[in-house]
């Protein structure tokens, strides 16, 4: 019989939440007063003071200009790159090709989704080399874990019999996977799709930073030479670009709905 | 296309019997209709004769031929002339008209040809005419989710016209259909397999229509043949065991004889 109240276990959950909680201050000894003295408030106000106002100069707009273009380069190839990628590998994975085939996409999906795309980036630096090349592979392998894996689940929710009802009139698999697979999948693809090439901008920003190119070389080097007003530059154009994508994809969605 | 089952019996994966011991001999250009309750597996044969489903026992012969013999790429070379109007339309919904009717050549068409018509239809008047014999010609650039479930059901079957069969099969091609649009589809079914001297099997599930057209009745019961006549002499008894379960014989109503169409030359069909 379950009682009313807080049972015994759930207690114990919430003391061993609390005592957790406790010990990490305790191990990484954060100091949580000296965060709200006075000092500190000071301190903070004049480190944000030294980002404005930001570096307006022309000649370093530009050099933002073509840094934004970059990572916007990166993120759209690596995010197309990866959905042909991704839709090459989720038919296996959806099971249409044996178990095999479902078992060696799933592991090769996994794989490229686990491994993040800051570890993919130090990875592709080694072998391609600094710059925008190596931060599309490095989003694109990523991605194609990602989008594999959600596409191979739209597919294996969709009803399977328009594509059956046409092998049975003996069309060819490629042409029965697009007259009858294909269109019940194309939105929810689409939409999966312009979900990470949102995502992929922002990730593409960040690369930068272990030398994959775009915004983020640019944001690294100003913050290295203690540039805080060319920082904040750099900031300001990866906010405005992050607002434009998303009314970018919203207006996408709305046209393909 | 003729096609002959023997002794041809089918449990599906759930492990139900769907059918047992078929014994049917069609000859090039017959016109039959199979008759009888829901679940009494009239759609296991139909696609058990499209050579979509694999019997466990007996043997299918299609064209003198086995289809379960072939080759795959025969098999597909085979299952391209045959064409089957499905129960419920396999149309995905955001398709256009044109892209679903046009779906009936794939068989025949090379592949970039196919793909190809996905983006500039190869073949929009061929579709149009199909449509035009359903009267649903104005639906051409229609997506077919706007359509209504009786419309559907007419694109699904104007594909199968489209696709031009040797062996043509229909599941209750118009059940979602009012009476008066059922008549005269099923007639225009009938003309044409004349017309074209092709084999013609549907299943229906209105007694009436059955026997009105078609010369050769066939009646289903759990699986098995219970009787295989000319329309005219199954009698009124015979049905009453056929639909035994159901209470009551499933009728689709009366149609006065001059409303069907009996011309040969494919008047389009007026909507209810």
């Amino acid at each position: 019989m379950r009682r009313a109240g807080i049972s015994a276990g759930a207690l114990f959950a919430v003391v061993l939440v609390l005592a957790a909680v406790g010990a990490s201050f305790a191990y990484l000894d954060m100091p949580l007063g000296a965060l709200f003295s006075g000092s500190a408030v000071d301190e903070a106000v004049s480190f944000v003071k030294r980002f404005f106002p930001p570096d307006l100069s022309p000649d370093f707009l530009a050099k933002v200009g073509f840094a934004t273009l970059e990572t916007l380069a990166i993120s759209l190839l690596s995010t197309l790159l990866a959905a042909l990628a991704g839709a090459l590998l989720a038919l296996p994975a959806a099971g249409r090709h044996g178990v095999a085939g479902r078992v060696g996409a799933r592991f090769i999906l996994n794989l490229l989704r686990s491994v993040p795309e800051l570890v993919w980036a130090t990875l592709m630096v080694l072998a391609a080399g600094l710059g925008p090349f190596a931060g599309t592979l490095a989003l694109a392998l990523h991605t194609t874990g990602v989008l594999g894996r959600l596409f191979a689940e739209a597919l294996e929710n969709t009803p399977p019999a328009p594509a059956e009802a046409l092998v049975g009139g003996g069309a060819p698999a490629l042409a029965s996977f697009f007259y009858g697979t294909l269109p019940l999948v194309a939105s929810q693809w689409l939409a999966y799709g312009l979900y990470r090439w949102e995502m992929n901008i922002r990730m593409a920003a960040i690369l930068g930073f272990v030398g994959a190119g775009g915004l983020g070389a640019l944001l690294y080097y100003s913050l290295s030479l203690f540039h805080e007003a060319q920082a904040s530059t750099v900031i300001l154009a990866m906010l405005a670009m992050a607002i434009a994508v998303d009314g970018a994809s919203a207006w996408l969605r709305r046209a393909a709905a | 296309m003729g096609f002959t089952l023997e002794g041809v019996g089918l449990i599906h994966a759930n492990g139900f019997r769907a059918l047992r011991g078929v014994d049917l001999q069609v000859a090039p250009g017959e016109r039959l209709a199979l008759i009888g309750a829901s679940g009494a597996g009239k759609t296991t044969l139909l696609r058990v004769i499209a050579a979509s489903l694999r019997p466990g026992e007996g043997r299918v012969r299609l064209l003198d031929g086995e289809p379960w013999a072939c080759s795959p790429g025969n098999l597909r070379r085979l299952r391209a002339r045959i064409g089957l109007v499905h129960q419920s339309p396999p149309i995905p919904p955001r398709q256009r008209v044109v892209t679903a009717v046009l779906a009936g050549r794939l068989g025949q068409w090379p592949l970039w040809k196919s793909l190809a018509s996905l983006v500039l239809p190869a073949d929009p008047q061929g579709a149009q005419a199909e449509l035009a014999r359903l009267d649903l010609a104005d639906r051409l650039y229609e997506r077919c989710d706007r359509l209504s479930g009786g419309q559907l059901q007419r694109v699904a079957l104007a594909r199968v016209l489209y696709q031009k069969p040797d062996l043509l099969l229909a599941d209750e091609p118009v059940s979602a259909m009012d009476p008066a649009l059922s008549e005269l589809t099923v007639a225009l079914l009938n003309e044409e397999a004349v017309r074209r001297g092709v084999t013609l099997v549907a299943s229906l599930h209105a007694v009436d229509l059955a026997l009105r057209h078609f010369p050769r009745v066939v009646g289903v019961k759990d699986g098995a043949i219970l009787f295989d006549l000319p329309a005219a002499s199954v009698t009124e008894a015979l049905l009453r065991e056929l639909y035994a379960a159901e209470g009551g014989l499933p009728l689709a109503g009366s149609v006065a004889p001059d409303e069907a169409p009996t011309t040969p030359d494919l008047p389009p069909l007026r909507c209810a």
